[in-house]
């Protein structure tokens, strides 16, 4: 704890005061001030520069009325559903890493898991956008060798998708607005993220071998252990990460913009808030209206905060 | 039957099933990555031939290595020259804010401990568009000064609160030992906490590190001429200018990861911990 100090002790070690300056600017200038400067600008119109007209509530009645940014909220529904089935894999390989009886091998699966950090996640990104490129990608390679490009066709037929998937012609997966969404839930796949890994890793810890040994004793299945025994303990971490990931999804677009572009592809298909808020601002020049956008974003994000420190507060 | 009864060997034995499930996993996981070495080294004609298996090693078309160094090779000195700085710098600063709310309880601690805590919770989405105004204010407009400042304040609330925290723990004796040799805060800050706090700056270098490599939204809006480009925006003007050849998009992917790897290699254990401790920043 900080040790209290008297007034005039306080009063000599007034340069202690110095070392809190430097944080302090850096914050008020870059944290505050442009969050204090986004309120007031969302009353205007303004093309970030020096001119500006005040037109008091119209960027918040129009962005209230404006579907391609509520749209967005659908599709930042469905990819946190399909996020929330992403976990999976993760706590599975927890799961088989934490049952394994080697500490040795826990270490090194740990590293390997810890490996594809190594890549700058901008350069996994682009691997994937090679992945689905029509003629090239890996994707459409993988369907046609493996004859699953046969099926998806014939379900195409069936269940009329309206000619996404056909015989010879190489699916355009992110030219297609249809094939977009899905496009932006199989990236990453396995969806193995190293810090969900390790996290449901710290949590499984507490599992004594001693557990295992009586429900092995009791003749339990591999799965009723995950069950009864896994889940419960990581419930805690699992969570912890859904409320990440849904915070991470509400406001990340980096993602769409990279696979997609500012238009969130054709069709506007991919696009979410924030990416409308991006383009709004650097490539409409709308910076009053991308500021009454953000801080609806900003209000949506704050409400899940609080309820996640409310009601499911993680105690580290 | 109990596993309790089994030989050894069977217990050995029975765990193949969960390193076969984990190696596939894993596999899967690292395809890329696999994918971007073996691709490498490929000419066009030669991927289009075969996708998914490696060259034979005398093959192997190194001018792709070339090519790809001489573009990226800017790139990545930028954006060492960003990540380096503005790591040093966040945690150079943050340092003497945590040791300020750390030592003493100074008059007006209480009142400014929120200003910083209270930004751990309010999201900053809306900020980027405001940022680009005050950076374009303080003629910080395309230049890497405003990629480093931003990096310093960026990561000023969540290493202020590990920071201060850590600090706090440190045993009040030390400090006093050294206040009796005359030391200054600073002197204090420096033999004192520092030397005792390699691992939690470790940890947090790493995670500031990597939150500055692999940013490129805000490259994107700051930096317009080419040279002076981090990797994230060089990548993005790479893929829209050599798109036919991927064994040299490869080459020049796998250049911008040279310099993650080499952390990787010296700070393994640090990296394992610090991305676990980074998750629970938001």
């Amino acid at each position: 704890m900080p040790q209290p100090v008297s007034k005039r002790k306080a009063l000599h070690e007034w340069k202690l005061y110095l070392f809190l300056v430097p944080a302090l600017v850096l914050v008020c200038t870059f944290s505050y001030f442009p969050a204090i400067s986004a309120i007031y600008h969302s009353f205007f119109r303004w093309s970030g520069g020096e001119a500006k007209e005040f037109i008091a509530l119209e960027n918040f009645t129009r962005a209230l009325e404006d579907p391609v940014f509520w749209g967005g909220f659908l599709t930042i529904g469905i990819l946190v559903v399909a996020n929330l089935f992403k976990m999976i894999p993760a706590i599975c390989l927890a799961v088989l890493i934490h049952r394994l009886r080697s500490d040795r091998w826990q270490y090194w699966y740990r590293v390997l898991v810890v490996l594809p950090m190594i890549v700058p996640g901008l350069v996994t990104l682009f691997i994937w956008k090679f992945f689905f490129n029509p003629n090239l990608g890996l994707l459409n390679s993988f369907l046609d060798a493996s004859g699953m490009m046969p099926v998806l066709a014939f379900a195409d037929r069936t269940l009329g998708w309206g000619g996404i998937f056909q015989e010879g012609i190489p699916t355009a997966w992110l030219g297609e607005p249809a094939l977009i969404i899905p496009a932006l839930i199989i990236w990453g796949f396995p969806w193995i993220g190293a810090v969900g890994v390790l996290i449901f890793l710290a949590g499984l810890q507490s599992i004594g071998t001693e557990v295992y040994e009586a429900a092995d004793l009791d003749g339990v299945t591999a799965f009723q252990k995950f069950l009864h025994i896994e889940l419960p303990l990581i419930m805690t971490q699992v969570r912890l990460m859904v409320v990440l990931m849904m915070i991470g999804t509400l406001q990340g677009y980096g993602l769409q913009f990279l696979l997609l572009g500012e238009s969130g592809g054709p069709g506007g298909a991919g696009m979410v808030p924030g990416l409308w808020m991006f383009n709004r601002a650097f490539f409409a020049g709308e910076f009053g209206y991308a500021c009454a956008l953000g801080l609806f974003l900003f209000v949506v994000i704050l409400g899940l905060t609080f309820i996640n420190n409310k009601y499911i507060r993680v105690d580290k | 039957m109990s596993s309790l009864s089994q030989p050894v060997g069977a217990r050995r034995l029975s765990d193949w099933p969960k390193h076969l499930g984990i190696l596939l996993l894993l596999g899967l996981e690292l395809l890329p990555f696999y994918m971007m070495m073996q691709i490498s080294v490929k000419t066009n004609s030669e991927f289009l031939h075969n996708p998914w298996f490696p060259s034979w090693p005398t093959g192997w078309h190194w001018q792709n290595y070339a090519d790809g160094l001489g573009l990226m090779l800017p790139f990545v000195a930028n954006s060492v020259v960003v990540s380096v700085s503005a790591t040093v710098g966040c945690l150079f600063f943050a340092l003497l804010g945590a040791y300020f709310f750390a030592r003493y309880k100074m008059p007006f601690s209480n009142i400014l401990w929120p200003v910083f805590l209270v930004l751990m919770m309010l999201p900053g989405v809306a900020n980027i568009v405001t940022l680009f105004a005050l950076l374009k204010n303080l003629q910080l407009l395309n230049t890497l000064w405003a990629l480093i400042i931003l990096g310093i304040a960026g990561g000023q609330v969540f290493c202020i609160y590990v920071l201060r925290n850590f600090i706090e723990d440190i045993p009040k004796d030390l400090f006093e030992a050294a206040e009796m040799d005359g030391a200054t805060h600073f002197a204090q800050l420096v033999n004192v906490v520092i030397p005792m706090s390699g691992p939690i700056l470790g940890t947090l270098a790493i995670l500031q590190f990597l939150g500055s490599w692999n940013d490129f939204l805000m490259p994107l809006i700051v930096l317009r001429d080419p040279e002076l480009f981090t990797i994230g925006v060089g990548l993005i003007y790479l893929d829209g200018e050599y798109v036919k050849d991927w064994g040299k998009m490869m080459a020049a992917f796998f250049v911008a990861s040279v310099p993650l790897i080499i952390i990787f290699l010296f700070t393994m254990k640090l990296f394992v911990r610090g991305l676990a401790s980074g998750a629970l920043k938001g």
